[in-house]
Order: structure tokens, then sequence, then C-alpha cells
């Protein structure tokens, strides 16, 4: 039996070596794999649905919330930018703490709490003459920018050797929102000569 | 080709565009070698989506020192042999080179008139198929397919001579066209 001659076959290995295939998948079977083992994130899902971004952000609200009520201490009602009495403050008692049958339940309230915590932190920056205008206000949005940098500084460094952690991502974002929302409140209880300069 | 580090960097975040940019760009490289590997279609197509998954867990680790692609192709190999390995293809192998198996013709051979290069190499063993691939196609040195598989660089070479051969028979009916080939015949050295 005959040989193909080496030079012939060499071309021919030649022109293997050069030829690319069609995937042997589609896409769709490689992205179905690759989001079952969450290498492929829905970014609306990954951000805020996830039960861990779900954690971090309720530190977060809770950490607001207890900032918050340091500095309204006192306050039993809210007025309106108008001046009118709006309503006392609905009643959360700490010391009866919600009880939840179910992790479904347990994440509905702290949704509603979330967004109970952006509607009166809201309100407050609109309508709380007195503590917006008090003197230590501004010294005390300094104070949380100071340490919402500082959250900042330490989240960015864990990020670095952590780009995918979800928790430490979550906290960089929500410090992230505080600061600059905290920004916006210092910028409105300043008084007019006053220019941010720095914290 | 560079990857564009904007894309790596949302790959890694799990971006699915940027998944699907890598794959499009690489898969008819990196899917190539894993179907020359297998010699068969099926297997092939079970194992290139387990590189792929391998390519993506991996990305995180991936700091540019090559391009993508090349990376992207040794993650493709590596993962090819060793699922070859667990299904006892390779474990024939190192039979295979202990016996001289590529110069054995099951008289199937005699009448199996490969119109290709990659239609003959499925006729070579396991064995002698990933010899030939890795040295031949790929551009792996002897020392590295030892390495890779197990033998010794001599045994390598041996069997890359056997497969050669053995390939050479099987393309006999092919007109030889153009007989001055210049530059050289493989991409690695002996």
């Amino acid at each position: 039996m005959s040989h193909l001659s080496e030079d012939r076959f060499d071309q021919l290995v030649s022109s293997e070596r050069a030829r690319d295939a069609a995937p042997l998948n589609t896409w769709e079977s490689i992205a179905q794999r690759a989001r079952e083992e969450g290498l492929i994130r829905d970014h609306r899902t990954a951000m805020w649905v996830t039960p861990w971004m779900r954690a971090a952000a309720a530190v977060l609200i809770l950490a607001g919330g207890i900032t918050i009520g340091r500095y309204t201490e006192g306050e039993s009602v809210a007025t309106t930018a108008s001046g009118e009495i709006a309503a006392d403050t609905p009643p959360v008692s700490p010391s009866a703490p919600a009880r939840f049958s179910n992790v479904d339940e347990a994440w509905a309230t702290l949704e509603r709490a979330s967004a109970d915590y952006q509607s009166a932190s809201a309100f407050l920056a609109v309508n709380n003459s007195r503590a917006s205008t008090a003197p230590d206000s501004v010294s005390i949005y300094r104070e949380r920018l100071a340490a919402l940098e500082e959250l900042m500084r330490a989240t960015a460094s864990a990020r670095e050797n952590a780009r995918r952690d979800p928790v430490i991502n979550q906290y960089y974002l929500a410090a992230l929102g505080a600061r600059e929302a905290t920004k916006q409140q210092l910028g409105a209880a300043r008084p007019a000569s006053f220019r941010l300069k720095g914290f | 080709m560079l990857i564009d580090q904007l894309d790596l960097k949302r790959a890694i975040a799990g971006d699915e565009r940027a998944l699907r940019r890598l794959w499009t760009r690489h898969a008819p490289h990196v899917d190539a070698v894993v179907r020359r590997l297998c010699g068969d279609a099926e297997l092939a197509a079970d194992i290139s989506q387990e590189v792929w998954m391998q390519i993506f867990r991996a990305l995180p680790s991936y700091r540019g020192d090559s391009q993508f692609g090349t990376w992207a192709h040794r993650i493709a190999v590596n993962r090819t042999l060793n699922a070859l390995r667990k299904i006892r293809r390779i474990a024939k192998l190192e039979v295979d080179i202990e016996d001289d198996s590529a110069l054995v013709e099951p008289d199937t051979d005699r009448t199996f008139i490969a119109e290709s290069i990659e239609q003959a190499m499925t006729r070579l063993s396991p064995g002698a198929r990933a010899v030939f691939v890795l040295h031949d196609i790929e551009g792996y040195t002897h020392g590295e397919i030892g390495a890779e598989l197990g033998i010794t660089p001599g045994g390598s070479k041996s069997q890359l001579f056997k497969a050669r051969a053995k390939l050479r028979k099987l393309l006999a009916h092919l007109v030889d066209e153009s007989p001055s080939v210049a530059g050289k015949a493989h991409v690695a050295p002996v």
C-alpha cells in the first residue's frame, strides 16, 4: 500500500491547523448551563433580589434608621411644608419585635421597611425644618459623610480581592448611594454662604 | 486577538452579552481542538460544554500574560484530556503506546478511504491521535506532550512517527498536487 508524500501530507496538516470548526454547541445550551452555575447573572435580580444583597441592604437601613432616630429624637409629630401636622409617626416599638412565620413574610416586611425608610428619609429631608436648621445638623451630615467615606474605602479595598463577592459589592454600592444622598442633604442643610470643600 | 478588557470585566461580573462575545469569538478555534482530540462529534460536544464552563469559571484568574485565545486553548486541551482520561480512553493510550498500536491496521482500514485528514484521524487510536494533534496541529513539544499524557518524550516521538505514517497511508489516494512545500512541516520543535 502506497503512502501520501511527506510534502502533500504536510500541506494537509497545515490546512487542518488553520481550519476552525463550527461551534459544537449553541450559545443557548452554553448559556443555560452557565446560568445554572451562576456564571451568568441577571443584574437586576443579582443586585436587588438575592438574599445576601437584601440582608446587606437591611443592615444599611438599620444604620440609617438609627441615625434618623437620633437626630429626630424628641419629635413626636412631623410637619408638612405648609406647617400642618401630618401625622404621628407610626408606632414601631423596638420592644415588640415582629414575628414571622416564613422567609417570604420576613422579606416582604423587610421590603416594606426599606420603602418606609426611603419615604421617611425623603419626607424628613423636605419637611423637617427644625432638624435641618439645627446648629449641629451640618456637623451630623459631615460626620455621616466621613463614616460613609470610610465604609467606601474599606469595601473598595475588599473588592480588589473579591470582585465577585455579592455582599461586598452591595455594601460598596449602598455606601455609594448613601454618600450621594447625604451630600444632597448636607447641601440643603448648610447655610447659603457655606460651600462644601471636604469633610 | 487581544481581548477587550472591559468585555472581560463584564464577563467576570456575569454579563451574558460579554460572555457570549467571548464564546462567539473563540469557540470556532477552541471547539476545533476539542473535536480533534475526541475524534467523535457527540462526545466532543459534551466535553466542549465542560470546557466552556471551565473557561468561564476561570476568567477571574486570567492575568493577561498571554492572549486570551491561547489561554482558553490551553484550558480546552487540559480539560479535554482530563475528560478523555475519565472515560478511560486515555488509559488505553498507555497500552497503545506500549504495543505500537499505531501500526496495527485493522481489516477495515484496507477499505477505508479518508477524504480529509480529520476523517483519517478518527482511525488513529486515542493516544496516537492525541500525540499527533498536540504536536502537529497545536504545536506542543514532545516534552510538553509527555507531561500532559504521562509518557516520555521519546514515546511521544515514536508515537508521532507511527501516527503520521498511518495517516499518510490512509490518505494515499489523494493526489500530490503541490509537491514542494516551503517552510517547516511542523508547528513544534521535535
